[in-house]
C-alpha cells in the first residue's frame, strides 16, 4: 500500500475542482470576461455538478483503460487507442440519425447509451479478433488494428452527419470533439455513478485475480483463475464503461490510456491499490482537462475538454510508445 | 504395498484438429520421483505437460488424468512454461505470493519457496530486474509456494538459455522439493535428464516409447531410436555421435 499516491490523486482531484469551480465567465462592464473568484451559491452548485460529471467520467474511462490493458495483456490499450469510444460514437450517431428519419422527436439518454454499447462491444471484439489474428504478440498490432477500425466507425459517423439536418449536424460534431455537457442531468450523473461504482467495486473485488492474470495464460490457469470467466468481466466492463462515457460526453481521447499508467507510477502494479488508483487518476486528469478549458477564454465559446485530453494525451501516448515504457 | 501414485496419467492424448501431438501416453507418479520427459523437438513432450496439468480444453485432450486428492487442482500441481511471464512491474516476492492465490496468503510459505530457490536476500528486486535464469528461480519458487503442502511441479523445459551455474542451483532446488511431492519436467538433455531424474519416459512423434527407471531408460540405444541419430555413452553422459553427420 502506498499512501503517498493516492493522497497525490486525491490533492490532484481537489485543486482542479477548486480552479473549475472558481473560474468561470463574470459580467463585466457591457459584456461577460472569465474570472477568477467563488461564484455565488447557485452558480457553485451547478459548477460542483459539473465537476462531480467530470470526475465520475474520468473515473470510468480509468477504469475502462485499465480492463483494456489487463484483458488484451496490452498496456498501450484504452477505449480511445482500440477504436472503442469511436465504435460507440457510430452507435450513438446511428441511433440519432434513426430517430431522425423516423421523425422520433427526441431519443432519451437511456436510447443513446443502447447505441454506444452496441457500438462499442462490437468494435472491442472485432479489433480484439483483429490483434491477436497475428502472433507474436506485438502490443502495436492490436493498436493498429484499433486505429483502422476507429477510422472506419469515425467516417462512418460523419457519412451519418451529413445526412441529418444542420442542427442535428452541429450538434453531432460538438459532441463528437468530445464534450461536457455545461448541465449535467440528474439521469446522466446517476447512470455514471452507478457504472463507474459498479466497475469499480467489480474489478476491486477481482484484485487478486487481475494480479495472476499478468502472468502467461498457462501460469494463471495453472494458479488457479478461471481465465475465461475473468475476461469476460474485463470486456464487459472495459466496454460497457466507454460506451457510457462516450454517451455522455462523446469521445474523450487518452484518459483511458494515462490514467492507469499514471496511477501504476504512484501506487504499483497491484491491482487492489491499482483499481482505484486509475478511477482516480482518470478523475483527476479529466477535471483537470476541464478546468483548463475554462482558463482558454477564445472568445468564441469554450474548447471541448476531449481538445485538451487529445492535445495533452497525445503527444505522452507518443512518449510512452517511444520510450518502451509500456513494455514494462 | 506401493503407495498411491500423486499423479496418475492413462492413455492421454491430444489433437489440434487432424494433427495428433500426443497420443495413448501413460505415467505414474509417485512422491518422492523426479520424471524427465525426454525426446526430440515436436516429439510431444509439451503437449504431456500441458495435459498432465489440465491446461488443455478437453475438446483436444483425451485419455484420463487424476491426482491423488480430491482437494481442488491448483493445491496439487503448478506448471512452470518454457518462458515464464510477468507483465506487470511486480518484485519477486510479488510473484513468488501470486502462487498463493488459491490456496490463501501465507508468507512463511513464500519466504520458504524463495529460500528453496536461493533467492530471499534478491525477493524485493523487481522480477524484470532479474537475470533470465534467476526469473527462472522465481518462476519456480512461484510453483513452490502453490504445492506448498506436496504436490506435483510440471516444469516445461526449465534449463532452456540458462548457464550451468543457474541450472545446478534449480536442479538443486527441485531434488529437495521433489522429497515432498514429485517432480515432472521435460529437457532436451538427455545428459542432464540422466543426471537429475530418477524416472524417465522417452517419447517420440507423440508416443511413449520408453518409461521407467532414469538409469535404465536413458541408455545410447533408446535414444537413438528417440533422436532417430545415433547417441554414444561418453563418460556419464550421452552425446550425439559426431562422427555420423548425415
Amino acid at each position: 500500500m502506498k499512501p503517498r499516491g493516492f493522497i497525490v490523486l486525491l490533492l490532484a482531484i481537489g485543486i482542479a475542482s477548486f480552479l473549475r469551480v472558481a473560474i468561470g465567465p463574470a459580467a463585466a462592464g457591457e459584456g461577460m470576461r472569465l474570472a477568477f473568484g467563488m461564484p455565488d451559491a447557485e452558480i457553485l452548485g451547478l459548477r460542483a455538478q459539473s465537476v462531480l460529471s467530470a470526475a465520475l467520467l474520468g473515473g470510468a474511462l480509468g477504469l475502462s483503460g485499465l480492463s483494456l490493458q489487463v484483458l488484451l495483456r496490452n498496456p498501450l490499450a484504452s477505449p480511445f487507442v482500440l477504436g472503442v469510444s469511436s465504435g460507440a460514437g457510430f452507435g450513438v450517431a446511428l441511433v440519432l440519425a434513426l430517430a431522425w428519419s423516423f421523425s422520433i422527436p427526441a431519443v432519451a439518454f437511456g436510447g443513446e447509451v443502447a447505441g454506444a454499447v452496441a457500438g462499442s462491444l462490437a468494435t472491442l471484439a472485432l479489433v480484439a479478433w483483429l490483434g491477436r489474428a497475428r502472433e507474436g504478440h506485438d502490443p502495436t498490432t492490436l493498436v493498429l488494428a484499433g486505429v483502422i477500425i476507429g477510422s472506419i466507425f469515425s467516417a462512418g459517423t460523419m457519412l451519418l452527419e451529413q445526412l441529418v439536418p444542420f442542427g442535428l449536424r452541429g450538434d453531432l460534431l460538438s459532441w463528437m470533439a468530445g464534450r461536457l455537457p455545461e448541465l449535467p442531468t440528474q439521469s446522466a450523473l446517476w447512470t455514471l455513478a452507478l457504472s463507474a461504482a459498479g466497475g469499480l467495486s467489480v474489478l476491486w473485488f477481482h484484485a487478486n485475480a487481475l494480479d495472476v492474470a499478468t502472468l502467461s495464460d498457462d501460469e494463471a490457469i495453472s494458479t488457479g483463475v478461471n481465465l475465461v470467466r475473468l475476461r469476460a468481466t474485463l470486456f464487459a466492463i472495459g466496454g460497457l464503461l466507454a460506451a457510457i462515457a462516450v454517451a455522455y460526453a462523446g469521445p474523450i481521447g487518452f484518459v483511458g490510456l494515462i490514467g492507469p499508467h499514471l496511477a501504476r507510477r504512484l501506487v504499483g502494479a497491484r491491482h487492489a491499490e491499482l483499481v482505484p488508483a486509475a478511477a482516480l487518476a482518470g478523475a483527476a486528469l479529466l477535471v483537470g482537462a476541464d478546468a483548463l478549458r475554462q482558463g482558454i477564454d477564445l472568445g468564441t465559446g469554450r474548447l471541448p475538454v476531449g481538445v485538451v485530453t487529445a492535445l495533452a494525451g497525445g503527444p505522452t501516448f507518443l512518449w510512452l510508445l517511444r520510450s518502451g515504457r509500456w513494455a514494462r | 504395498m506401493t503407495a498411491a501414485p500423486l499423479l496418475r496419467a492413462e492413455k492421454v492424448g491430444l489433437r489440434f484438429g487432424e494433427v495428433v501431438a500426443l497420443s495413448d501416453a501413460s505415467i505414474s507418479v509417485h512422491e518422492g520421483e523426479t520424471w524427465a520427459i525426454v525426446g526430440a523437438y515436436g516429439c510431444g513432450k509439451s503437449s504431456l505437460l500441458r495435459v498432465l496439468a489440465a491446461l488443455e480444453s478437453p475438446s483436444r485432450a483425451q485419455g484420463t488424468v487424476a491426482y491423488a486428492r480430491s482437494s481442488p487442482l491448483a493445491t496439487q500441481r503448478a506448471f512452470v512454461p518454457q518462458r515464464p511471464e510477468v507483465g506487470a512491474a511486480f518484485s519477486a516476492r510479488d510473484v513468488v505470493r501470486l502462487g498463493r492465490f488459491a490456496i490463501g496468503r501465507d508468507e512463511s510459505a513464500v519466504d520458504r519457496a524463495l529460500a528453496d530457490v536461493g533467492l530471499l536476500h534478491r525477493a524485493h528486486l523487481a522480477f524484470s530486474a532479474l537475470s533470465g535464469g534467476e526469473r527462472q528461480r522465481v518462476a519456480i519458487a512461484r510453483a513452490f509456494a502453490q504445492v506448498d503442502a506436496g504436490g506435483v511441479l510440471l516444469l516445461d523445459e526449465p534449463f532452456s538459455g540458462i548457464d550451468p551455474a543457474e541450472i545446478a542451483r534449480i536442479a538443486c532446488a527441485l531434488r529437495v522439493r521433489a522429497r515432498r511431492g514429485a517432480v515432472v519436467l521435460s529437457l532436451h538433455d538427455p545428459g542432464l535428464a540422466r543426471a537429475i531424474a530418477t524416472h524417465a519416459a522417452i517419447l517420440r512423434g507423440g508416443r511413449v516409447i520408453q518409461t521407467g527407471d532414469a538409469a535404465e531408460v536413458l541408455t545410447a540405444v533408446h535414444l537413438t531410436a528417440a533422436y532417430a541419430h545415433p547417441m554414444q555413452q561418453l563418460g556419464g553422459w550421452i552425446v550425439p555421435d559426431l562422427a555420423d553427420g548425415r
